[in-house]
């Protein structure tokens, strides 16, 4: 089985204050951390534990700048095989549908069974880049998996519903699968093997590396232009309540039961 | 079998060991878990047997305290066993979603609690701080500590130290943003190359500035300068020390009153794995109007809170009493108003047990800079 695990560099900001900056086109990333994007990392693990049921390769795949190599080293660390980065000025990464036609462009030409991706990125949140991949490989794909079932040039992929509801569908290999968190506990990646790691290849390509034209991918070629960022100002409505633990407490629930909630 | 097997009996000189069972028998977390350092020890000598001993989830519960080696007669580190059988899972990448995010975090970001480098001066805001500069001696280096730089509950601690440094005219200068975790508990996780990475880089950035001695707020940074980072060249403190200077040469002196009952914990880094007893309790001395008093546990037998050792980022599966609850009881029982320590994992692990013990109407955790802080004149 040899499979593709596409992982995308984040900011966390689960805890850091998010500003806008003075372009309106931006965040200002200052004071964030980066990490591999959270599903991209449950992608990463599945992909290792099937190389390790399985047998066969695992290559990590990324579009972005030259910071996102200690997360690739990383990911190799786990057992990914080789990677592959693809670093061009003229992506626009505010547009899916042009990552994934890189991507695809980096895969189409392999030998491939798999191709793993996070369901969604923590930064942008569009969902769209694995599903948007598999139309440009022109094979299926299943979104939101918590489960994978390899059999015999077919998966089993349970899919993640609203409502608790699991559906499983079975999908003819090659396919790409848009992982769900908590569907491994990705193992950690010790220091030796990120050292190890050094020694594994990681090819930098650019787009006319993979053949793509500027007509194809380019600013100007996108169909998606990025307006502006803002903060949503505070709503008249929003109310803090204040006092003691305890008196929040009894305030907010007589608010609850007023407003019909309990 | 690897290489990294076949040295564990080399490594920790397991044939040293006489089985007297000091170590096991003096060891504090016994009284809540399952672990039997000293059965440890004997069965590591089986190299067929490490990859079995390492999925045992007592492995988990040692607390680095130290204890067994300072008991050991044979002078061996009983601990450390325990130590290798967690790194053997660390290579295989197969420990706690909870471990594997602090030691990933002190590997991208140089601290354990997933919080951005580019914060790590942030609790300098607002403040009339010296930062250090390469090309400028000075006396004391001050060498933060990632808990208190990010946790909010101690955070106090520093500020309070930087207005005791700037009142005394003490010639000091923090280390700043490049400041990194000194990788204690990556150590004591067993993720030792990550340590051994972090003391060839620590060292490299601490002895590119011209400082005298480095200060830290946290005993296990100064337990770790002092004993596992063989080339720094400047002298290692722990702050109680240099405040217990200070007082001495009467450069500092606490003018308001304290009229309460203080009982202090020592932290086992500082007091008995590094002797530091009197310092600590020389400060609190000073304080006027307060009274001092003693564990029955106090010193060298003092109870370990399970802070270190890395447990920081394991739970136990023991529902017994933890040792932090034991100890804040026992300083009910004396009647103080304040529990005081000199260690942020001290502070937190107390500072909850309190809570869970429901005396917090009673009673007062405190680190001793939070409590000195508040004592200068204005």
């Amino acid at each position: 089985m040899n499979t593709f695990v596409c992982v995308k560099r984040v900011p966390d900001t689960s805890e850091a204050e998010v500003k806008v900056d003075a372009t309106e086109k931006d965040v200002d990333s200052s004071k964030f951390s980066f990490d591999i994007n959270d599903a991209d990392n449950y992608a990463v693990e599945e992909a290792v534990q099937i190389k390790e049921a399985q047998g066969g390769t695992v290559q990590v795949l990324c579009c972005g700048p030259q910071d996102a190599d200690m997360m690739i080293r990383m990911a190799l660390a786990k057992g990914g095989d080789s990677a592959m980065r693809i670093d061009d000025p003229r992506i626009n990464f505010s547009d899916p549908l042009q990552v994934a036609k890189v991507l695809a462009a980096a895969i189409k030409e392999q030998e491939y069974d798999l191709v793993l991706t996070g369901c969604w990125a923590d930064d942008d949140g569009f969902m769209a880049v694995g599903v948007a991949l598999a139309e440009e490989l022109g094979i299926p794909h299943a979104a939101m998996v918590k489960k994978v079932e390899v059999e015999d040039g077919k998966v089993k992929a349970h899919r993640e519903l609203e409502g608790g509801i699991s559906e499983v569908v079975e999908i003819t290999l090659p396919a790409v699968l848009t992982i769900q968190t908590g569907i491994n506990e990705p193992r950690y990646a010790p220091i030796r093997g990120i050292r190890q790691a050094q020694k594994k290849e990681l090819k930098v390509l650019k787009l006319d590396d993979l053949g793509i034209s500027e007509e194809e991918v380019s600013e100007d070629s996108s169909l998606i232009e990025l307006k502006r960022f803002y903060i949503p100002e505070v709503e008249s409505k929003a109310e803090i309540i204040e006092g003691e633990p305890e008196e929040k407490a009894e305030k907010l629930a007589e608010k609850m039961v007023k407003g019909g909630l309990i | 079998m690897n290489t990294e097997l076949q040295n564990f009996i080399e490594k920790y000189d397991l044939y040293g060991c006489i089985q007297c069972g000091r170590c096991t028998g003096g060891c504090p977390v016994t009284v809540r878990t399952n672990l039997n350092v000293r059965r440890f020890v004997y069965d590591s000598i089986d190299e067929d047997a490490l990859e079995e001993l390492a999925k045992l989830p007592e492995i988990w519960d040692c607390t680095a305290c130290s204890t067994c080696a300072v008991r050991c007669p044979k002078g061996l580190k009983p601990l450390e066993v325990l130590i290798g059988l967690r790194g053997i899972l660390v290579l295989e990448g197969q420990v706690e979603p909870t471990v594997r995010d602090a030691l990933e975090s002190i590997f991208r970001e140089g601290n354990p609690w997933s919080k951005a480098r580019a914060t790590r001066s942030d609790w300098m805001e607002g403040l009339d701080v010296k930062v250090a500069d390469p090309e400028t001696e000075v006396e004391n280096l001050i060498f933060v500590c990632c808990t208190v730089v990010y946790d909010p509950r101690v955070q106090v601690t520093v500020k309070n130290l930087v207005k005791i440094l700037n009142k005394a005219d003490v010639d000091y200068a923090f280390v700043g943003d490049d400041e990194s975790c000194c990788a204690s508990e990556a150590f004591n996780l067993g993720e030792e190359e990550l340590f051994e990475m972090m003391v060839e880089d620590n060292t490299e950035l601490l002895n590119s500035f011209k400082a005298k001695r480095i200060v830290t707020i946290s005993p296990h940074c100064f337990n770790a300068f002092k004993k596992q980072y063989p080339d720094l060249k400047a002298e290692v403190l722990h702050y109680t020390q240099l405040i217990g200077e200070l007082l001495e040469d009467k450069k500092l002196e606490f003018t308001k009153e304290l009229p309460q009952k203080i009982v202090f914990h020592d932290p086992c880094f500082l007091g008995k794995q590094n002797d530091v007893y009197d310092e600590p309790r020389f400060v609190l001395s000073q304080i006027p109007g307060a009274e001092l008093v003693e564990f029955e546990r106090n010193k060298e037998r003092s109870l370990c809170c399970e802070g270190g050792g890395g447990k920081m980022w394991v739970e136990s599966d023991s529902k017994l009493e933890r040792l932090a609850e034991t100890r804040v009881k026992d300083a009910h029982a004396l009647g103080a108003d304040v529990l005081a320590a000199a260690c942020p994992f001290c502070i937190l692990t107390l500072d909850d047990a309190l809570k869970a013990k429901g005396f917090e109407e009673e009673m007062k955790v405190s680190e001793i800079l939070e409590i000195i802080g508040d004592l200068l004149e204005e």
